[in-house]
């Protein structure tokens, strides 16, 4: 039998593997909430009741999809990130924590909150809660949003280093941090390693208002930045050229203390699309963001085997194009309820020039309220439409949110395999 | 007239200094502040939301000339008293629903509507349906306008129909909903009136819902 590794490259060379592969957690934007996590390996047997489950991303509430889950699925994908948060405080020193949903978890011990009086948890950057509070997760809430605490600012005191503070060269020990966890789950394990750099994303709208830093400057506000884009263009420019060399010079020390093992390189998570269609003008892509994605892709593409990555929720159709043209390898999470996000079309316009990674099934509605038939139905419908041919790695389209029945996660990985099997029955073929 | 062109193009094109300048300048000349609407803002802002339906237009264009909309009606509002009172397309009761922190497509929305002469109550984000129910009571709203990104929270549109329909107002307001998980399906099942796809659609809807 292949080996996951082997699966996963032949399907990213665009070759048909023996069965379609696999992925749930190797990103944070391929993973699942940590309410559905623990029932999910409650179902599987894995833990006895009430063994907490590690909250990996406290700002989507990800829960930890350790190796025997990634078995227990035949997932063929694992994640290799670094120690921070976008809240600013790291991975480390485990506490107690129970979700609204009466989840028992465990959390960094940076992870500080504290209820406000409607009942809404507030969190705080650095964990530290003397400054003002970076988080919010409303009550009965699932998530954290991201508390917008713009100062303001006069046009002419606007600085390109004040939207850079949380951008900075990543520290020897963090490199050895990657050096480890690469090495360990190379050896240990079977399986294709992604690299998590989403914070590499420029002008990312989640990561904009600063919530790992306690006293945020520059453009912090949502709405002002997507403005900006149109009314700051130079500014906006400098800022993403900036990063851009901090980025570099992060790359080449990961890929110093990694070297090859990592397979993939998730490198954009900024999302271009919304439901109806892209967020930005195609142009504003080609001018703004498009040269910076060109030169990271060009230098990963120069010096590493690893394939690149972009995620971008939405209806992004209008970008695909120019996603390739940057050089990115695989598009995520194909969010094909969007507007003209239609599988088969997708397949045939690109799909001999970029992997689809996700696109499974449909997290808005199947997924969350279909029956477990409806769920097998859709994902064979999906591996029929991006399947041929390799170019395809399964996955939900975005995290498996809380409140989705387990049944119908488990539907979906085993319609996943089981129809996933190469050469593809395509006899129902839409 | 040349100078209501002038601002409508500077609203389009999303200089609000300009817009905000022109405004002054007009009603300095003498131009009723009544006029401003139907002659410049309400059309500049249908041609904005024209061009957000063909792609000409995307979101950092829209939310430029919303701003720009808004540097002209900021000054026009208090002053549209009297015989210069607008006559109003319709009060709007919006927001989030409870659970859910997301406003930025509710913003525009309500922007897009305050720009078409609706009347906006926004109530912000995490919006119980009992403030809604209130707000509608105190408002004398003919539209309740409903937002969510979340698939865990769209569940709670549901809850605001419920309450309108309890505290017997189900029958005085038209419900519109809209947001990233949200479907004309979906409208339809928890017993909305209607579904926006986008901004310009919800504007759309609302002329609908505010004459039917």
């Amino acid at each position: 039998m292949m080996s996951s590794r082997e699966r996963v490259r032949l399907a990213l060379e665009h070759q048909e593997p023996d069965c379609v592969p696999l992925d749930l957690g190797a990103t944070t934007v391929t993973g699942m909430h940590v309410d559905t996590v623990y029932r999910l390996r409650q179902a599987l047997d894995l833990d006895a009741p009430g063994t907490p489950v590690k909250v990996i991303e406290p700002f989507q509430m990800l829960g930890e999809i350790k190796p025997d889950l990634l078995n227990a699925l035949a997932i063929d994908t694992a994640l290799v990130s670094g120690t921070g948060t976008a809240f600013g405080f790291p991975l480390e020193g485990w506490k107690e924590w129970q979700t609204f949903g009466g989840t028992p978890a465990l959390v960094p011990a940076g992870f500080n909150t504290q209820p406000e009086p409607n009942g809404d948890l507030l969190l705080y950057p650095q964990g530290d809660r003397s400054a003002p509070a970076s988080g919010r997760m409303p009550q009965g809430g699932f998530y954290f949003d991201v508390i917008v605490r713009q100062e303001p600012f006069k046009e002419e005191d606007l600085r390109v280093e004040d939207n850079l503070e949380e951008f900075s060269v990543l520290s020897d020990q963090e490199t050895e941090h990657y050096r480890r966890r690469a090495e360990e789950l190379y050896t240990q394990t079977d399986k294709a390693l992604v690299l998590n750099l989403g914070a590499l994303s420029l002008g990312n709208i989640s990561r904009i208002p600063g919530p790992g830093l306690k006293c945020p400057r520059g453009i912090r506000d949502v709405e002002e930045w997507y403005i900006s884009l149109g009314t700051r263009r130079d500014h906006i420019h400098k800022i993403f050229e900036r990063q851009t060399e901090i980025n570099l010079v992060n790359l080449e020390k990961i890929h110093a203390a990694v070297g090859n093992r990592a397979t993939v390189a998730y490198l954009s998570g900024t999302d271009f699309g919304a439901q109806n269609g892209p967020f930005v003008s195609p142009l504003t892509y080609r001018n703004l963001f498009l040269p910076f994605h060109k030169q990271v892709n060009e230098w990963v593409h120069r010096n590493t085997t690893w394939k690149t990555f972009i995620h971008s929720c939405g209806s992004v159709w209008a970008l695909v194009e120019d996603f390739i043209a940057a050089g990115f390898d695989i598009l995520n999470p194909v969010q094909c309820s969007a507007a003209h996000m239609n599988p088969f079309d997708l397949k045939k316009k690109f799909g001999n020039r970029v992997t689809f990674w996700g696109g499974g099934v449909d997290t808005q509605s199947t997924l969350p309220f279909g029956s477990p038939q409806e769920v097998c139905e859709e994902v064979r419908e999906r591996i029929r439409a991006f399947g041929p041919g390799g170019g395809f790695v399964f996955n939900a389209v975005h995290n498996v949110q809380a409140l989705v029945p387990v049944e119908n996660v488990l539907a979906m990985y085993r319609t996943a395999r089981e129809y996933g099997t190469y050469p593809l029955r395509l006899e129902s073929a839409a | 007239m040349a100078q209501f062109q002038e601002l409508q193009q500077a609203i389009i094109d999303g200089k609000a200094p300009v817009s905000k300048e022109l405004t002054e300048k007009m009603l300095k000349e003498g131009i009723r502040p009544g006029e401003f609407f139907p002659k410049a803002i309400i059309p500049a802002m249908d041609e904005v939301g024209r061009r957000m339906r063909e792609c000409e237009f995307f979101i950092p264009e829209v939310l430029i000339a919303a701003r720009a909309a808004r540097a002209s009606s900021d000054i026009l509002r208090p002053l549209l008293v009297g015989e210069d009172a607008m006559s109003s397309a319709g009060t709007v009761v919006c927001g989030t629903v409870k659970g859910d922190l997301h406003d930025i497509g509710k913003n525009i929305v309500a922007m897009m509507l305050e720009s078409a002469g609706f009347k906006i109550i926004d109530l912000g984000v995490d919006v119980t349906p009992e403030k809604i129910v209130e707000a509608v009571r105190a408002n004398h709203a003919n539209i309740v306008a409903l937002s969510a990104l979340l698939t865990t929270t769209m569940v709670n549109m549901k809850s605001v129909v419920e309450a309108l329909a309890a505290a017997g107002l189900r029958d005085k307001v038209k419900i519109m909903v809209g947001g990233a998980p949200v479907t004309d399906a979906w409208a339809h099942s928890i017993g909305a009136d209607g579904y926006g796809k986008d901004a310009p659609a919800a504007v759309e809807l609302a002329r609908q819902l505010a004459t039917a």
